[in-house]
């Protein structure tokens, strides 16, 4: 069989979903409807923490079209990531503003609704803990007092009290790095919001319970953890689930987990009709799965030739009212605040934090983007510390061929230096722009680290008589183009036909093998490797057919362009449509499978506790470069200019890609400068909609400047690498240490509104202060690292 | 007392409440899904439709101040299924992603351009400034309605 040479799939394929998204023609899930369908609605606590004492559904259970009430009995079940801590419904404990108490469908939204104020509530108040300063007092009180009694489902995490999840990785002698002679110590710590993720089509279901099992139609990354976890919930078997996914209206990783989809199927069992459920703007505000906040101290030992002979660092995360994404995302410290540098010995600790507010979730480059803000200014305070150009001490320090990270895996090849190269030249491109009103001028460069999350995924390839071919998978459009380009290109590459004709079908659950969903970069690279494979098999069996009707060895075909040919000048030869049809008659339709999993990069033993994934498998390195005005008069911080030079491996599509970056880059700038979430005293998110939220619009933006670097090593199919996750990672990182250079304070915190930059200016900005994070690393673990529990 | 109106050239009769959001009646009653209630305050834009030829948020608008009047949704700029220059110049700058600001952003350039044919680029993208995107950072947006005024 003759090998598809990776320039075969790199194209410049428009997406197929453009004219009907133009046309307002596209069915997203909050489009979607059935005659006779019921509306949902969920009744949430208006408290932060409080014992349920009375929920009497009776009077509204009697209002007119109400046709079912579900309730915490309905749902026994707890699910989670790591630990199973999560109900549906409050059972016994209120632990978070806009925790759901019930749920009722209803003939219409309104009938549904007053059914709601109809339900009778009592909840004792109990104290809430709303920080994790507070949550990690001495004394303070359990947000989960029977945190013991959960089912753990991976081993390894040290876990007590308010601490959901702490994960630690350790590398070499860091108290022999601290305590050389010829180093210094800089030591700095940094606060991060909350954000939004703001997707346009909130977060929607509609449920159906049809011949003992539940349909989900759902706007969600992730139908097989809707699956799964919606079984989990109910306490059926997850076989009785089956999960579809319309076209996704943005979901930037606040669909990466469960949401409401089971209470419009347990509410369509109950009623035995089709059930809709669609958030409103405001729950999707209260109850967003938001980028967590955190809190970081980072010390480091440096020499004065500027290698760094030991780091450590303590990373709060805070995950809210349960443990969700927060217990794995607690590995990933390791290797966005433990990548980027060579570094002698390190130790890091990530602990995920309970606290009595909204649980927190996974975001686009979800942990990497606040810290690879606090590295990054960290890098800064250290060149700074020396009196090193903080360019010439990235250069002489990011990671390089041979070079360990956090968990001791080992980095092949030169990337970053490389790109920091390819910045300088952009860099010295274009001349600075520097404003000439009176506004400071401040710029810096900044690398990031970033990996693929691969896992498995399972794609089958039926190659129709027509010489059309169908690509069934679990993946999900969600509008970055992975099954609109990237996989059509990677099939139609191998079988030597048009995009166009690589019919994607929509996830099914029932149709398709597992898949972990789309996130994390993982999309294109592991559902491409399933395409790949399975597209290889169809064409394996395309060939031997063609082989006998020539008369020829399979070996010395070649298939392309919709052909299938003896190779050479002159070949004779069928279309592969006549190919298709001979083979289909002959042995049956042609089709493949494909099947694609982790491939599991070595680290070294012992280093990573509590990790779901202990190395990386595909490292993404990013570089950016910022320049800015601050005006001191307001504070208001203005990007001028935005440089990108991002490790793609190898770009199947650079249209496709360039936009995602165009998109990262800009959610980025609002993470940095103007998306702030805050939380009142009483618990409640304070932001309740666009106008109090503030995301980018087409008047704050610029056009970002895009470099794709090309070549480093990827376990990708064709090499690929993730593309649309990294864009976002370094953007905080670089508007901040732009603004410390052009303001020449000590940013600590994002986002820079005006009134943060305004204080810094005046000196009015107190240092952070985290009484919470104790002076010696050691003290702030649950048990020491590599101890047993 | 049912509402009349001229939807997309066609005549319409809603029963709903006046007080009913438009975009609510053009979605639920009508079908027209393409308008989408993503905010519902007036802040995204991506429920924009034309009444009497000018912009509105159909959150916004209560269905009774339809009562005789025109009302165009991106559903009609895309007659017999051929794309408006705005929405072919969209298509050729790769422009969409997850798609959900674009029925609002379509009508909002498509009446923007009819208004101004020879916009500088500052103006396009303040006329942009009530249509929210979360996916692109607008520059392709931009680009494209450059393009189309270019044209």
């Amino acid at each position: 069989m003759s090998i598809t040479t990776p320039v075969d799939a790199v194209m410049e394929f428009r997406r197929r979903d453009a004219g009907d998204k133009l046309t307002g023609r596209t069915r997203y899930t909050i489009d979607r409807g059935a005659p006779g369908m019921l509306h949902a609605a969920v009744l949430r606590a208006e408290v932060a923490s409080g014992r349920l004492v009375k929920l009497d559904t009776s009077k509204a259970a009697a209002l007119p079209g109400v046709r079912a009430i579900a309730t915490a009995a309905d749902a026994p079940g707890r699910v989670g990531i790591g630990i199973a801590d999560h109900a549906l419904f409050a059972q016994d404990r209120v632990r978070y503003v806009g925790e759901p108490l019930a749920a009722v469908a209803a003939d219409t939204l309104e009938q549904a609704q007053a059914a709601l104020e109809a339900i009778e509530v009592e909840i004792a108040p109990l104290p809430a803990v709303l920080t994790m300063q507070d949550a990690l007092a001495p004394n303070a009180p359990l947000i989960h007092p029977e945190w013991q009694d959960y089912e753990v489902l991976l081993e390894g995490g040290a876990r007590a009290g308010n601490v959901a999840w702490e994960a630690t990785a350790v590398r070499g002698d860091v108290d022999a790095a601290f305590a050389r002679p010829d180093v210094r110590i800089v030591e700095s710590t940094f606060r991060v919001g909350r954000q939004n993720h703001m997707a346009f089509e909130p977060r929607a279901a509609v449920a159906r319970y049809e011949e003992g099992r539940f349909h989900i139609e759902t706007s969600t990354q992730v139908p097989w953890t809707v699956r799964n976890a919606t079984a989990g919930f109910l306490g059926v078997p997850a076989s009785q689930v089956r999960v579809t996914v319309p076209p996704v209206g943005g979901a930037f990783g606040l669909k990466f987990d469960i949401a409401i989809e089971p209470f419009a199927a347990l509410l369509a069992k109950l009623s035995g009709r089709s059930v809709r459920l669609v958030n409103s703007r405001e729950e999707e505000m209260l109850t967003c799965l938001f980028r967590e906040n955190a809190e970081i101290r980072i010390r480091s030992a440096v020499t004065p030739e500027g290698e760094i002979a030991g780091r450590e660092a303590v990373v709060l995360m805070d995950c809210g009212a349960y443990g969700g994404e927060q217990i794995f995302l607690t590995t990933m410290t390791a290797h966005t605040l433990g990548g980027n540098y060579r570094v002698g010995a390190s130790r890091l600790v990530s602990r995920a934090i309970y606290t009595n507010t909204a649980p927190n979730g996974a975001f686009r480059a979800c942990n990497g983007v606040y810290n690879t803000f606090a590295l990054e200014r960290h890098t800064d305070e250290i060149a700074a510390a020396l009196g090193m150009d903080p360019l010439e001490f990235r250069r002489r320090n990011v990671l390089g061929d041979g070079d360990l990270g956090a968990t001791g895996q080992k980095f092949e090849a030169e990337v970053l230096r490389p790109m920091l190269e390819r910045m300088e030249a952009l860099r010295a491109a274009a001349p600075p722009r520097r404003p000439d009103d009176g506004r400071l001028y401040g710029r810096a460069t900044t690398v990031g680290t970033w990996f693929v999350f691969t896992g498995p995924s399972a794609a089958t390839v039926n190659m129709n008589a027509d010489a059309s071919a169908t690509l069934v998978t679990s993946g999900v459009e969600i509008g970055s183009g992975s099954m609109m380009q990237g996989l059509p290109q990677i099939v139609a590459a191998t079988l030597g036909i048009r995009p166009e004709d690589v019919v994607v079908r929509q996830a099914d659950t029932d149709a398709a093998g597992y898949d972990v969903g789309v996130g994390g970069g993982r999309q294109t690279v592991s559902l491409g490797a399933a395409s790949l494979q399975a597209a290889q098999e169809v064409r394996g069996k395309l060939l031997a057919v063609a082989a006998r009707m020539l008369d020829a060895s399979p070996g010395d075909l070649v298939m392309q362009d919709g052909r299938i040919e003896i190779a050479g000048p002159n070949g004779a030869g069928f279309s592969i449509a006549e190919v298709a049809a001979r083979a289909q008659a002959l042995n049956g339709p042609v089709a493949g499978t494909g099947a694609s999993a982790r491939k599991g990069v070595p680290s070294l033993p012992g280093c990573a506790v509590g990790h779901f994934i202990d190395a990386l498998d595909i490292p993404v390195f990013a570089v950016h470069d910022c320049e800015v005005a601050v005006d001191p008069e307001t504070g208001h911080v203005e990007v001028l200019a935005y440089r990108v030079v991002q490790d793609v491996g190898r770009a199947l599509n650079r249209s496709a890609i360039g936009g995602q970056i165009q998109g990262g880059v800009v959610q980025g700038l609002g993470y940095a400068l103007h998306e702030e979430v805050s939380i009142d005293a009483d618990g409640r998110i304070r932001q309740n909609g666009f106008e109090t939220y503030r995301v980018p619009l087409a008047s704050d933006v610029v056009p970002v400047e895009v470099e794709l670097y090309e070549g480093a090593p990827s376990l990708g199919p064709f090499g690929i690498k993730g593309a649309g996750e990294v864009p976002i990672l370094n953007v905080g990182a670089s508007v901040a240490c732009a603004v410390a250079n052009a303001t020449g304070a000590r940013v600590q915190e994002l986002p820079l509104t005006p009134p943060r930059v305004l204080a810094l200016l005046l000196g009015r900005q107190p240092e952070l202060a985290f009484p919470h994070i104790l002076p010696a690393w050691d003290d702030n673990l649950l048990r020491p690292h590599g101890a047993q529990p | 007392m049912p509402i009349d109106m001229i939807v997309n050239g066609e005549a319409k009769q809603s029963a709903a409440d006046p007080m009913t959001p438009l975009v609510d009646v053009l979605r639920d009653e009508f079908h027209l899904t393409g308008a989408k209630p993503v905010c519902r305050e007036g802040f995204c834009g991506a429920c924009t439709v034309l009444v009497d030829g000018e912009p509105r948020a159909a959150c916004l608008t209560p269905a009774g101040l339809a009562q005789g009047r025109e009302i165009g949704t991106v559903e009609g700029l895309s007659a017999g299924g051929r794309l408006n220059p705005v929405q072919a110049s969209l298509v050729e700058h790769d422009a969409v992603q997850c798609g959900m600001c674009f029925p609002g952003m379509v009508v909002t350039l498509t009446h923007f351009l009819a208004q101004t044919p020879r916009p500088s680029r500052d103006q396009v993208r303040a006329a942009l400034t009530g249509n929210a995107c979360r996916c692109t950072g607008y520059e392709r947006i931009v680009a494209a309605a450059l393009d189309v005024a270019g044209a």
